[in-house]
């Protein structure tokens, strides 16, 4: 049952984008969302999709793994879709009943629409290609310079790294519970949300009590290692910069670039100068 | 946070609040936002791990699960103002499943409605969110406060 | 026959990468009343197929016929099936979570659908039969009892639906030797009380070729011998190539064999152990005076 669920995103590669450093790779997804936000039309669009291919494309993701993000929200898409197009005024294009379908509803139908699949597949890439524990060695480290302001970073990815390492254990005593329970007549699947959520105790319970435990007896065993916690200690696979993770620091520069330009309008601009350049010459 | 058992207690929060996500995914997600590991919300009643446990366990279940950076963020800043809320109301327990109906209500129905771009007006968003949020926090985490009463044993820190 | 397995076959994640054949092709009869041992060695399968017979599981093909009705087919509700065979998990005690003993040895009969009465008295005459004393513990939490008093209470949890079947997955792991012995006949109490069919998967051949009578000995997913305990323990070699020890005093005779020593190869228990070697030494003592 529980068994069959393969855990998280990640697609196992060693592309340039794979390799590329972990915080170089949030600081990017930063960006590209904030990008997202900044384009005023079409076009812009255009930028994004580019930087998109090439980058499904050189990490060799397959195209249905990206698309799987889309399933959870495709209902959201869809319904974000239909009522732009129905609800917004303007200038009446098709009549359907007392339906009307404006040329406003419809452009911001597509261009919000867009907007929702860019974010969700852009933003899925950042897990596609990034191991967990490299997100939670990447996030310390971007974290690390507000330790001076008492941000406890080393301990929060620490708390990261033991709940991913203990995902599957957990997973493994939920299927358990579950299973034990359901020869005893329990049933997770049938009723209202009401009772469905009421059905829920019996998993929860000791799945709770067993959880507590492992951390009462891993606590023990640290602490019988001398774990102090703090900053002073050391990993074995340090995190270091690399010419490439630079060379993607450009390349990130240069995308925010065309697309603030673009939006501006200056892109339009400098090409239609362009044009009339050629043709007065 | 210099007691070891504190950061472990937290972890293991963080690591059940991904579990129930994921393993409970059909109740999750889609437009019915009834995330279960919700319930958890009452921990702080219990243990004042659980504030940076539920505010990891949220950072975390988003890196396995494809919802996207947006979620990431936004739900863990909810979920982490939503859990001090709660630690600060656990004199009355009644209150206490109340912050994060609120706090993810505000945060992430801002979150759909400006960010993704949902064509329903703002309250209307924050609203929908609320809703999955009562059923989990009081449906779910209220009966689950009572019943881990008579357990209090395992969330001692010392 | 009560339980009849015909050809079942199961497969672990199906379509993935690493789907794996959990049970081929295996089949069995069980009658009512037999106290059945199920052994292996870890990953053979043995969970696998305990989970088949109450219908958590449903197999890729084959069927389960339980007094003739196929638990397989889509028509059979997973209610009527629990009602009449319970399961009972490694370290059932993890699955407590009532607030009282009562309660939660309750949990399964109202999941039944059985009126309060009924209830009331179901529970009471399961920890009853479990060795402990209602008036004792019945309001207590169950997080107060000890290991062994917990691990009852959840056997009586599922009890208390008064199964005809019941099957136990390792019911002694990580017992004392006091409660390992008082579990088992616990045990023995519910086979003869009510002539429940009992499956117990064990570890312990000791155990195992003490209390039943039938044998289904797992390798890889396959059956590859069904028996009484003499008939399997006999075979020493086949046993101990699939991975599996013998009970204590087979071992030894086979050990003993292995060395030249001509000893009898239904040695089963100690008594019968004592007995051997006590012939075998006057034959010696015979041959030396001789």
């Amino acid at each position: 049952m529980i068994r069959d669920i393969t855990l998280g995103q990640y697609y196992p590669g060693d592309s340039w984008f794979h390799r590329l450093d972990a915080r170089v790779k949030i600081i990017w997804t930063f960006i590209y969302i904030v990008s997202l936000f900044l384009i005023r039309d079409f076009w812009g669009y255009v930028i994004v999709l580019v930087t998109l291919a090439l980058i499904i494309g050189i990490s060799r993701v397959p195209l249905n793994f990206i698309l799987k993000g889309l399933k959870p929200i495709f209902l959201i898409i869809i319904f974000t879709f239909v009522i732009n197009m129905f609800m917004t005024k303007g200038t009446p294009l098709i009549e359907i009943g007392f339906l009307t379908i404006t040329k406003e509803g419809l452009r911001n139908a597509f261009f919000m629409g867009t907007r929702l699949v860019l974010l969700i597949i852009g933003s899925s890439i950042l897990t596609l290609i990034t191991k967990p524990i490299q997100l939670t060695d990447g996030i310390e480290k971007l974290l690390s310079p507000l330790q001076k302001f008492g941000l406890p970073s080393h301990e929060l990815a620490m708390m990261m790294t033991i709940a991913l390492r203990f995902i599957p254990t957990l997973l493994e005593e939920t299927d358990k519970i579950m299973k034990a329970q359901m020869a005893r007549g329990a049933d997770f699947e049938s009723g209202n949300i009401m009772r469905r959520a009421k059905s829920l105790i019996p998993l929860l319970v000791p799945l709770f009590i067993s959880a507590f435990r492992i951390a009462q007896d891993l606590a023990m065993a640290m602490e019988a290692r001398c774990y102090r916690g703090g900053s002073h200690r050391t990993r074995m696979n340090g995190m270091r910069l690399r010419k490439r993770d630079g060379v993607a620091a450009l390349l990130i520069i240069l995308y925010l670039t065309l697309i603030i330009v673009q939006a501006q309008g200056i892109l339009s601009l400098l090409m239609m100068s362009v044009i009339q350049l050629i043709q007065a010459a | 946070m210099r007691n070891i058992k504190y950061l472990l207690q937290a972890a293991i929060i963080a690591s059940a609040y991904s579990v129930l996500t994921i393993a409970l995914m059909p109740f999750s997600y889609g437009i019915m936002q009834v995330r279960v590991s919700e319930a958890l919300t009452i921990l702080p009643y219990y243990t004042p791990a659980a504030i940076p446990g539920l505010f990891v366990g949220c950072l975390v279940s988003n890196m396995i699960s494809p919802y996207g950076i947006l979620d990431m963020i936004l739900g863990s800043i909810a979920t982490l103002i939503a859990a001090i809320g709660s630690y600060l109301l656990r004199k009355r327990p009644i209150l206490v499943p109340l912050p994060p109906v609120i706090t993810n209500g505000i945060i992430i129905g801002g979150m759909l409605y400006y960010a993704y771009g949902i064509p329903m007006p703002l309250y209307a968003c924050m609203l929908w969110v609320a809703l999955g949020q009562l059923i989990a926090c009081y449906g779910i985490g209220y009966p689950l406060l009572q019943y881990l009463k008579r357990y209090k044993k395992i969330f001692e820190l010392h | 026959m009560q339980i009849q397995v015909k050809n079942l076959y199961h497969i672990y994640s199906e379509g993935m990468p690493y789907e794996s054949v959990s049970l081929e092709d295996v089949s069995f009869e069980i009658e009512k009343g037999e106290f059945v041992g199920v052994i292996g060695h870890t990953g053979s399968g043995k969970s696998t197929l305990i989970q088949h017979l109450n219908g958590l599981l449903k197999p890729k093909s084959g069927q389960i016929l339980i007094d003739g009705i196929d638990i397989t087919s889509g028509e059979v509700k997973m209610s009527d099936i629990r009602r009449r065979i319970g399961l009972v998990f490694q370290y059932p005690e993890y699955q407590l979570f009532e607030e009282t003993v009562h309660k939660d040895v309750a949990f399964g009969p109202m999941n039944l659908g059985l009126s309060q009465e009924e209830i009331d008295i179901r529970v009471k005459k399961a920890i009853e039969l479990v060795g402990l004393n209602y008036d004792e513990i019945g309001q207590r939490s169950p997080f107060e009892l000890s290991g062994g008093q917990k691990r009852r209470i959840a056997i009586a949890g599922v009890i208390a639906m008064e199964p005809e079947i019941l099957i136990l997955d390792e019911p002694i792991a990580g017992l004392d030797p006091k409660s390992h012995a008082d579990i088992l006949e616990m045990i023995k109490v519910i086979h003869s009380v009510n002539n429940t069919t009992i499956i117990i998967v064990s570890h312990n051949m000791g155990d195992i070729a003490r209390l039943t009578n039938k044998i289904l000995v797992l390798d890889s997913g396959k059956l590859v011998m069904v028996g009484t305990p003499a008939e399997v323990f006999s075979q020493a070699d086949y046993i101990e190539s699939l991975g599996l020890g013998l009970p204590p005093s087979a071992h030894l005779m086979n050990e003993l064999r292995k060395r030249g020593v001509p000893v009898s190869r239904d040695i089963l228990n100690i008594d019968e152990a004592e007995e051997e070697l006590y012939r075998l030494l006057k034959q010696i003592e015979g041959k030396i005076d001789a």
